[in-house]
């Protein structure tokens, strides 16, 4: 049923609708307080989300992502936005929150998405720099001029460990292709 | 296109999958894109939207008052926009549909292990206690252990398992900055790897009103996010003295690096805010 609620929603199924919400609220809710850490912007942020969600129904591809993978990316880029546009940067000193939060359950949080779960197993599979430039940078939401400052390494290097551990963390995941030359995929 | 292009192009889809693009990198991309010669896809936000998804701890509901305002928005979406007019989010219409993604993903399961679990570990200071030997009282199996003919009590369990090769040990001591009436909390860990199967040894923990709170164990291995510990059970303190309590992993635990217990309400929680941390034990050295 939850793979098919994107489609429903671009056919106009309103019930759908609820389900969306019923199914991803806490998703699209936990990745605007995890990111903007403000619950005013977040609630802002959550209502533009779904009205994103609801255009970009349509577009959604079931071979291509689950539909969590799907809304989650929707959210990230309305949050990044809203970053990019407000003044709130993150601190340096969130090296050290990364150590301070709440845990959970690792059962329960393997449970989440079958693609969370390839995704860090493909993290795993980075160098311990590349894993860390892209965990302060993605779970954080850290610039990476902010991580070169706390973690002392050049931006440059900062930037090319994004690339390459992102390049092949989407290599693993099987997205693959996108950005390669056409004449190649033909 | 050459490879120091197709370099750049990365270098901004990654930005723009990371941190998102200003308009000078934004016009970059878009004309790299409009060459025609790159399939400019959204898989660089998808594979960073499964990475963020694997660092995401949902366990906060939307608000009430926020989910009933989206709903009644939805309406007016649909009132005034309409399904058959869905748009584009950002990128023009030709770059959606080139995904160019493999059908077949990669079906590894899984979890893994942070590098950083080793610094988290290490950033929790252990009170290193001496070895005392007390009256044990076993509180999670009886209130006073006693030796069947086909099982050994966990007490004895304990004491093999400790004095056993390939086994992880390690030592408990009050938690950094605990409360204070924890701050002689102590004792013993040892786990083995592959028999799935460990004890502790405790002392110091206070006895606790099972109706009002319970001990819950947290295990950080080398294959877990350090935000993600395995749950190693919930238990009790009944007694004073020594107690032993046996190891309930959830899930298998590989090479443990740290132990940590917590006080949570009862039955436990899934999500601790770890406002109130009763013991840690850091495992220096495997024995073999």
């Amino acid at each position: 049923m939850a793979q098919a609620t994107l489609q429903r929603i671009a056919s106009g199924d309103r019930g759908a609708v609820k389900e969306c919400l019923d199914t991803y609220g806490g998703l699209v809710w936990s990745i605007a307080r995890k990111l903007l850490r403000n619950s005013d912007d977040a609630e802002d942020a959550v209502q533009e989300i779904f009205v994103d969600v609801w255009k970009n129904a349509g577009r959604y591809d079931e071979t291509q992502s689950s539909e969590t993978t799907f809304i989650a990316m929707i959210a990230r880029r309305r949050v990044i936005d809203r970053i990019r546009h407000s003044a709130r940067r993150i601190s340096a000193d969130s090296l050290d929150d990364v150590m301070l939060e709440p845990f959970t359950r690792a059962d329960k949080a393997m449970q989440m998405s079958v693609e969370a779960n390839e995704a860090a197993e493909a993290m795993r599979t980075l160098r311990p720099e590349q894993q860390q430039v892209l965990r302060l940078s993605i779970i954080q939401g850290m610039s990476h001029q902010e991580i070169s400052d706390a973690t002392g390494m050049p931006l440059g290097t900062v930037k090319t460990h994004a690339r390459r551990g992102l390049t092949q963390v989407r290599e693993v995941l099987g997205l693959g292709n996108g950005g390669h030359r056409k004449e190649a995929t033909v | 296109m050459n490879e120091e292009v197709q370099e750049i192009l990365f270098d901004l889809l990654t930005k723009q999958a990371t941190n998102g693009l200003d308009v000078a990198e934004q016009g970059q991309l878009d004309k790299l894109s409009a060459s025609g010669d790159f399939f400019v896809g959204d898989s660089f936000e998808l594979a960073a939207a499964a990475i963020g998804l694997s660092g995401l701890d949902i366990d906060e509901p939307m608000p009430a008052h926020l989910y009933s305002k989206i709903l009644a928005s939805s309406d007016k979406y649909y009132a005034t926009e309409g399904f058959s007019e869905a748009e584009v989010m950002s990128e023009p219409d030709d770059m959606q549909p080139t995904f160019g993604f493999e059908p077949k993903r990669s079906s590894w399961m899984g979890w893994f292990g942070w590098a950083v679990a080793s610094v988290a570990c290490i950033a929790l200071a252990v009170n290193i206690f001496s070895t005392r030997v007390q009256k044990p009282i076993d509180v999670a199996i009886n209130p006073t252990p006693t030796a069947s003919p086909d099982k050994p009590s966990p007490a004895k369990q304990f004491e093999e398992m400790i004095a056993s090769a390939n086994v992880i040990k390690a030592s408990f001591g009050p938690a950094p900055k605990g409360p204070a009436e924890l701050a002689s909390a102590g004792g013993d860990v040892v786990w083995n790897d592959a028999k799935q199967t460990g004890y502790m040894k405790l002392r110091g923990l206070p006895k606790n009103d099972k109706a009002v709170s319970t001990y819950q164990l947290w295990i950080f291995d080398e294959n877990q996010d350090p935000k993600y510990p395995i749950d190693g059970g919930t238990f009790d303190i009944t007694a004073d003295g020594d107690v032993i309590i046996p190891i309930d992993a959830k899930i298998a635990a590989k090479n443990p690096k740290l132990f940590a217990i917590t006080v949570e309400k009862p039955g436990g929680v899934v999500v601790s805010d770890r406002k109130k941390m009763a013991a840690i034990a850091q495992v220096t050295k495997t024995e073999t």
